[in-house]
């Protein structure tokens, strides 16, 4: 058999094999994962929105917390959202529309947690830039604007 | 140059504690030296910004805290500068040493409130863009909670229904700056883009609620 007919049948099989073959997907790198919700605080359950959602067994505690920071006694979780924060990207925390993070990775902090840069925004406006350490098992809670009969509250939480 | 002796006159004459004489001879140096002249209008003017824009008083949280940390800084600082005592107090006077010690206040009752441990999450700073809108931190040890409570945000209209998501992995495609958002099935809830401005930009696919 003619030698270069042999290598030509060989290319042509590899090019079809690697062409076959799912184009990986590049994760981008990660520093961590923070996991972020919209709370209605309210004295007035009657007035909750029939929000299904119900926090990760993890931080199944919060409302309790909410609790003792904030002057209500009822919680509904209106939207929440799990999220890698990208080391070289900017992240977001969006459990609403309406209200919702840019989380910015600025490295692990000393003695563990992050090191972030949060940009809290309301539709197309910043409402606080800020630098903050978030350690795990020490949420965040942004006390934001009133709605109805309470308040919205955005907690921030670094995953273990 | 300025003498030192020159710098205390200045700050003397800027607190109105010269007597009438030595008012009226530093009021001719100042009238034949411009470049005094000059420093003077900038120590006036820093002054009177200083006053407009700082509140006459403070309440200062935790201030035995903060006291007590200034206390142990000045122990540790006095054996390195004997000398400079005098002029150091002089320069306290100063109205740029004035705002450089509240702008470390502020940063330090932001840090040291509650001096918070170990495993608690900090607020390091601040930035408010909106001037009606007034943010203050603090740490609950009952909630084991970092707070950062902002006061003066418009109230949401009341009849604005807030659709939530529950978001539970992401996609970021750095290439044309966009993020797509995955809900619990898988389904695409949400894209993340920006605008000109730079500013955010959310377009919903799978509205709930």
């Amino acid at each position: 058999m003619n030698w270069l007919l042999i290598f030509a049948i060989m290319t042509g099989a590899l090019t079809l094999a690697n062409a076959q073959q799912p184009i990986p997907v590049v994760k981008p790198a990660t520093d961590g994962k923070v996991w972020g919700a919209l709370v209605y605080a309210t004295n007035n359950a009657k007035g909750f929105v029939g929000s299904n959602e119900q926090a990760p067994a993890d931080f199944a505690d919060i409302p309790q917390r909410l609790e003792k920071v904030f002057p209500y006694q009822r919680f509904e979780i209106l939207g929440q959202h799990l999220q890698d924060v990208f080391r070289e990207y900017e992240s977001w925390v969006v459990p609403t529309k309406d209200l919702f993070l840019k989380v910015d990775s600025k490295g692990p902090a000393e003695g563990g947690g992050m090191n972030l840069h949060l940009q809290f925004w309301r539709d197309q406006q910043v409402l606080v830039k800020t630098d903050a350490v978030l350690k795990a098992g020490s949420p965040l809670f942004i006390g934001g604007p009133k709605w109805r009969e309470g308040q919205l509250v955005f907690v921030l939480v670094l995953q273990k | 140059m300025k003498t030192p002796s020159e710098d205390h006159d200045l700050i003397r004459w800027l607190d109105g504690e010269m007597t009438d004489a030595e008012r009226a001879r530093f009021s001719t140096r100042l009238a034949a030296d411009p470049d005094l002249k000059a420093e003077v209008e900038m120590m006036q003017r820093m002054s009177s910004d200083l006053r407009a824009h700082l509140p006459a008083e403070m309440t200062v949280p935790y201030g035995d805290f903060f006291n007590s940390q200034i206390q142990v800084r000045l122990a540790q600082e006095e054996p390195l500068i004997p000398e400079a005592r005098a002029s150091w107090l002089d320069w306290l006077r100063l109205p740029t040493l004035i705002t450089a010690t509240a702008a470390v206040a502020i940063a330090g009752f932001m840090i040291m409130q509650k001096g918070p441990a170990a495993g608690d999450s900090v607020v390091l700073s601040i930035y408010v863009p909106n001037a009606s809108v007034h943010a203050r931190t603090f740490h609950s040890d009952e909630a084991q909670a970092t707070v950062l409570m902002l006061d003066g945000v418009e109230a949401i209209p009341a009849d604005r229904k807030i659709v939530g998501y529950y978001i539970e992995r992401t996609e970021t495609d750095q290439e044309v700056a966009m993020t797509t958002l995955y809900g619990k099935s898988g389904e695409v809830v949400l894209v993340v883009s920006k605008d000109v401005r730079n500013q955010p930009r959310l377009l919903s696919a799978t509205p709930r609620g």
